[in-house]
């Protein structure tokens, strides 16, 4: 306990830095921008980004980089309340609840809710990543390469599982991706693997090629095939920011509820902020005495989920931070953020940069403050902004783009090989493909051949050791039943189910 | 990954049912297993991906004669893509070097993964000629082409021209993808994002990007 809080106040020593409390500032601003602006993801965000945190000290870019993740969860919420459209996938469920409650001109407590829930949220994962942070990664450190390769099957599995659409094609998208990490050289003899003698491929395709194409560019050209949407913003002033007494007796329970449902949720792999705000929701109107209110404005409905995204989205840092392992996409970019830095994500993190480590965890706590102080009274900026029409909006983010592909390397091939992915990745929605699985594969790739190569070596080519070692084999075993029950036609129909609603 | 497909109704009806969007889209997979099945005579050990190549010849014409059902157009062509991809990996792996021992060769996880891929593929694509589906959503030209030349033409552009011509260039081309581009606020936006960029990228961030073109 006492080393928690020394670590703890190590970690504040770190992050009330000024540069690294500017970074967290910084990382909360835009993440909150990105979150108003419906169109523009947090996975593309963080693509667009990553380039321009490359001159930045390690702690200084993972710092900002968390921030916009999770100040892309509060921004969320506002466009959610005041215009019911979800300005990211997380907050699709506040809509319901949020903008019934604008309507009925409660727009300021509805966003103070999610903001104070948001903000409590955000304080029980922090204390949560503290201190699960340090027997995970003495667990960790048990694991050989065995364990680590099941390992990151087990947690491609769950992304695959809770993940929407078809288990098959995200299964098949996961192995697209572990294929396609697998051009450039080889680990071992440095033999150029499909490469075609295209030296810039010597390297691999570019990992922010490939986010930046994916989601960034198949977005926007996704986005430019649907109907210009009617923005209708609730024009009435909002008065009254403060919730009443009786607003906040009526959500304790529900924030309380919503920020247990979301850090569970957000630990597991391929879960993260999306599912946790829906199972808060679903949660809530379950054990509700009255469920009609739902749907037609019940503070409940706001607080639940903006707290649940809010838990997951910090909580999903304690399997990268302690495995080495990204659960989801936005993981996976800060995987790539952390190896361009020199940083190998996994329990070393802890022990060899512990600045880094607590310097992060207590990075979120600020950062949560800070989003609550500035959201509240921004409110009216932020909306302001979503009168910027998207026809002006989305070339500034595609030259932003490609100036920001071309400054990683000076190659104007990695642009070209960026809008190649841009292609692929508007086929992919034609096609009803994810692209997240594939950009989990395609990070997870290269590790998990290394294990893999390791782990046959040390068992002298006998793949059974997979199975006979006991901790790998309980690891691929819970892969194999999770599959299997996610296959099952019954459990099928009621996720889609849980999907559509 | 390239057939660029109008949709096609979901369900067509068994036997030989010509239907020009199968024909079109049975045909592009033909012809890219034809130009597969040349890479892979050319590469000495390429065998299996040469059988992968026949199969999915004889798959997309029967396909294009409306011989094989189309009933989910998306699992359908999506899992032959996949199928697609797994054989040009094989092909261009094929000179890699594989297990040897009990070590790996750098030839032997790509392949390993390439051969899941296609199965997977398969599986997907089976799915495609048994199951109902939605047919494939009609594809947009103008939007798409304009933001991808854009990003080329970024390319091409930033080494002999400099930034601030490549920047206000690009976003004048991707600006036109858009049905409701207005010319003045175009400009003024071009040059505004311009200038931010400028800012941003050369004097804040100090990375080194040449301004002007260079005679």
């Amino acid at each position: 306990m006492t080393d928690l809080l020394s670590n703890l106040l190590m970690g504040f020593h770190v992050a009330a830095n000024p540069y690294n409390v500017l970074f967290c500032l910084l990382g909360a601003l835009v993440g909150t921008l990105v979150g108003v602006l419906p169109g523009i993801g947090t996975v593309a965000t963080i693509a667009m980004l990553l380039p321009i945190t490359f001159g930045l000290p390690p702690v200084g870019a993972l710092i900002m980089l968390a921030g916009i993740y999770y100040g892309a969860q509060y921004g969320g919420s506002t466009t959610s309340v005041l215009v019911n459209i979800p300005g990211e996938a997380t907050s699709v469920i506040t809509c319901l609840d949020g903008h019934q409650m604008a309507r009925q001109g409660r727009a300021g407590p509805a966003l103070s809710i999610a903001a104070i829930g948001s903000f409590f949220a955000g304080c029980v994962a922090t204390v949560l990543v503290a201190a699960l942070g340090a027997p995970l990664t003495g667990l960790a450190l048990l694991f050989g390469p065995a364990e680590y390769f099941s390992l990151m099957v087990l947690g491609l599995i769950f992304a695959v599982v809770l993940a929407k659409g078809s288990v098959l094609k995200a299964v098949a998208m996961v192995v697209t991706g572990l294929l396609l990490s697998m051009v450039g050289s080889d680990l071992e003899t440095g033999a150029g693997r499909m490469t075609f003698d295209i030296a810039e491929l010597a390297d691999g395709i570019g990992f922010a090629n490939v986010a930046m194409g994916v989601f960034g560019f198949a977005e926007i050209v996704r986005n430019l095939e649907l109907p210009a949407e009617s923005r209708d913003i609730v024009k009435a002033k909002i008065t009254g920011l403060l919730p009443t007494r009786q607003d906040l007796i009526d959500s304790a329970g529900a924030i309380a509820r919503g920020t247990v449902l979301g850090s569970l949720v957000g630990i597991l792999p391929g879960g993260g902020a999306v599912i946790a705000s829906f199972a808060a929701y679903t949660f809530e109107k379950k054990i509700a005495k009255d469920p009609s209110r739902f749907g037609r404005g019940a503070i409940q409905g706001v607080a639940a989920p903006e707290s649940a995204n809010n838990a997951a989205a910090q909580t999903s840092f304690i399997p990268l931070l302690t495995l080495g392992i990204p659960p989801n996409a936005v993981m996976a970019l800060m995987v790539g953020a952390m190896t361009i830095h020199g940083i190998v994500p996994g329990p070393q993190v802890m022990t060899k940069q512990p600045e880094l480590f607590w310097g992060m965890i207590a990075s979120m706590w600020i950062g949560n403050l800070m989003l609550v102080v500035i959201n509240l009274p921004l409110v009216g900026v932020w909306v302001s902004l979503l009168r910027v029409p998207y026809r002006l909006l989305y070339p500034s983010i595609i030259v932003f783009c490609c100036i920001g592909i071309y400054s990683i390397n000076n190659s104007p091939t990695d642009v070209v090989i960026a809008a190649i992915f841009g292609v692929v990745g508007y086929w992919f929605v034609k096609h009803d493909f994810e692209p997240a699985p594939m950009l989990l594969g395609f990070v997870l790739g290269p590790l998990m051949e290394e294990n893999l190569r390791r782990a046959m070596l040390i068992a002298r080519g006998d793949a059974t050791v997979f199975f006979t070692r006991p901790i790998s084999g309980v690891l691929l075993s819970t892969a194999i039943i999770l599959l299997i029950i996610a296959a099952l036609p019954k459990i099928r129909r009621r996720r889609d189910e849980v999907f559509v609603e | 990954m390239s057939e660029r497909l109008s949709p096609s109704p979901g369900g067509t009806r068994p036997g030989f049912a010509l239907n020009i969007h199968n024909l079109i889209g049975g045909l592009i997979v033909a012809v890219l297993a034809v130009l597969f099945l040349g890479f892979a005579f050319y590469e000495p050990n390429a065998v299996i991906p040469r059988f992968l190549s026949a199969a999915l010849i004889v798959v997309g014409i029967a396909i294009a004669i409306g011989f094989l059902p189309v009933h989910a157009p998306r699992d359908l062509y999506g899992g032959l893509a996949l199928v697609m991809l797994a054989t040009f990996a094989l092909i261009a792996s094929a000179d890699l070097p594989g297990q040897r021992g009990f070590a790996f060769g750098p030839g032997t996880a790509p392949r390993l993964f390439s051969f899941l891929l296609a199965a997977l593929g398969a599986a997907v694509a089976v799915g495609g000629v048994f199951a109902e589906g939605p047919p494939i959503e009609k594809y947009k030209i103008r939007g798409p082409s304009l933001v991808i030349i854009a990003i080329l033409a970024f390319a091409a552009m930033i080494r002999p021209l400099g930034l601030v011509p490549a920047t206000f260039l690009a976003f004048m081309i991707s600006i036109l993808g858009s049905t409701e581009m207005r010319w003045i606020e175009s400009l003024i936006a071009a040059a505004a994002m311009t200038l931010f960029c400028v800012l941003l990228f050369v004097y804040l961030l100090n990375l080194p990007f040449q301004l002007w073109p260079r005679f």
